[in-house]
């Protein structure tokens, strides 16, 4: 028992040193409901710089382009690639929704990591990548729902329902459940990724504050960065799917 | 960037404990892992003999401590609102929303039609240069017909010319040789009629000499 109530002691020593604040949000309070003003403010700066940059660099387009109009040239050939491999010819109407889907998470995720946001104190809770709150992504999961949604009823009317008994009338439970896992599994997917991620830096940082911690950094780059894909890309493949015709 | 999130993870206990985590937490035993930051002004010195062998022990004692977390202790993280679902999230759907139509008005539409209408220039552009290409052969064409026809045209004066001045030069020839003829012919004629000449008066000379001689050779009697 005693070694229990130390090493209980221990760990809420480490809670405490580490400034591992999970789940601790900044409210503020809006007409009698709360939000999270951290992930406000930093999907706010997140917009800015996706907005300032898209502005900046494309403001007037030159026929042979320089850096920055190159930079995000080359951006938009990849949304417009994976947008076409996921949903196919018709892939036009969707580029804005991946491509916005695909910059938001991945500048998020990268703002998180790379940003100094712990500079900048708060009276409860800390700035972090807005990915690492559940709100956000699972607001973007919902907002993928209703895209494919949207994309199958608008492309094949009341007949896009008809899928849900397609193989045979048995599976419709399965497909019914599919409608639920498919937001679940990508909001779920993406918040324990950055907030794991996270969160294993700033243990790491309070454990060993030099040298150690970088390479699990580049990795949290990495799977930032891998993440904001699959988010994109399972959210392309969703449409493509509501969308292809039945044989 | 490390300093930077110790330093502000250091700073973090001298905010007030608001959440129920930290209130119920008492008051630190260890507090040596704290020294081991850099930039700490703070902290107690306490125990800064210890720090490098505290955190070995550490790190242990948080593997064991993990192992043997009590269940009260789950609960109270679990307190802690990971999934806490509220206005934020219809809010960061509207922005999302908002960003969409933002960027597809500053950076997708723009760009992507620029693009595609660059595209389709240096295309129409290439397809031109074929065109080109072609035209150039034909000229390339032409114009070595047109060598071919200057050529044969040279050619042709050059062999004219050619028979002209070798007739002339004959011409020449011809006349020279005559002139050379008549000359020879003439000075043979003027030998021929000296050697007469001389004959001539060798034939007088020789009857003189041979009365000279028969006079000498028959005394007179």
């Amino acid at each position: 028992m005693n070694v229990i109530s130390c090493s209980s002691n221990t760990l809420k020593v480490l809670y405490d040193i580490s400034g591992v604040e999970v789940g601790q949000h900044f409210y503020w309070q809006i007409g009698g409901l709360q939000v999270h003003a951290q992930v406000l403010i930093t999907s706010w700066v997140v917009i800015a710089i996706l907005l300032g940059s898209a502005l900046i660099a494309v403001r007037n387009p030159q026929t042979i382009p320089t850096a920055g109009q190159n930079f995000f040239e080359y951006v938009l050939e990849f949304i417009r690639d994976v947008s076409k491999t996921q949903i196919g010819e018709e892939y036009g109407p969707w580029v804005p929704f991946i491509g916005t889907m695909f910059l938001f998470i991945f500048v998020s995720n990268w703002s998180g990591a790379l940003l100094p946001w712990k500079i900048i104190q708060l009276p409860h809770g800390e700035l972090a990548a807005p990915t690492n709150d559940i709100n956000t992504t699972v607001a973007l999961a919902l907002l993928t729902s209703v895209a494919y949604f949207y994309a199958g009823l608008s492309k094949k009317g009341l007949g896009y329902f008809s899928k849900y008994i397609q193989p045979t009338p048995i599976l419709l439970p399965i497909n019914i459940l599919e409608d639920f896992t498919k937001p679940l599994s990508l909001s779920f997917r993406l918040f324990g990724n950055i907030l794991a991620d996270e969160l294993v830096v700033v243990v790491l940082v309070s454990l060993v504050p030099l040298v150690v911690p970088i390479p699990v950094m580049f990795l949290g780059l990495f799977t930032s960065g891998i993440q904001a894909l699959i988010f994109a890309t399972l959210a392309a493949a969703y449409i493509g799917e509501s969308m292809e015709g039945h044989h | 960037m490390a300093n930077m999130i110790v330093a502000s993870s250091n700073a973090k206990p001298l905010t007030p404990p608001t959440t129920t985590f930290q209130q119920h937490s008492p008051k630190p035993r260890l507090q040596i892992p704290q020294l081991s930051f850099p930039n700490k002004i703070t902290q107690k010195l306490s125990s800064v003999a210890t720090a490098a062998t505290t955190l070995k022990s550490l790190s242990l004692l948080a593997v064991s401590s993990l192992t043997f977390a009590p269940p009260s202790l789950a609960a109270e993280i679990e307190k802690a609102a990971l999934f806490d679902f509220d206005l934020t999230l219809p809010i960061i759907a509207a922005e999302f929303l908002l960003l969409m139509f933002a960027l597809d008005k500053v950076y997708f539409s723009p760009l992507g039609n620029f693009m595609d209408q660059r595209d389709a220039e240096i295309k129409e552009k290439l397809n031109s240069v074929k065109d080109t290409s072609s035209e150039v052969k034909q000229l390339e064409d032409q114009a070595a017909a047109i060598m071919r026809a200057a050529r044969a045209e040279i050619s042709a004066a050059l062999t004219q010319m050619k028979k002209e001045t070798q007739v002339e030069v004959e011409k020449i020839l011809a006349e020279g040789r005559k002139k050379v003829e008549a000359e020879l012919q003439e000075a043979l004629a003027d030998v021929e009629k000296q050697k007469e000449a001389t004959i001539k008066a060798l034939d007088s000379q020789i009857a003189a000499l041979s009365q000279d001689i028969v006079k000498k050779v028959l005394p007179v009697k």
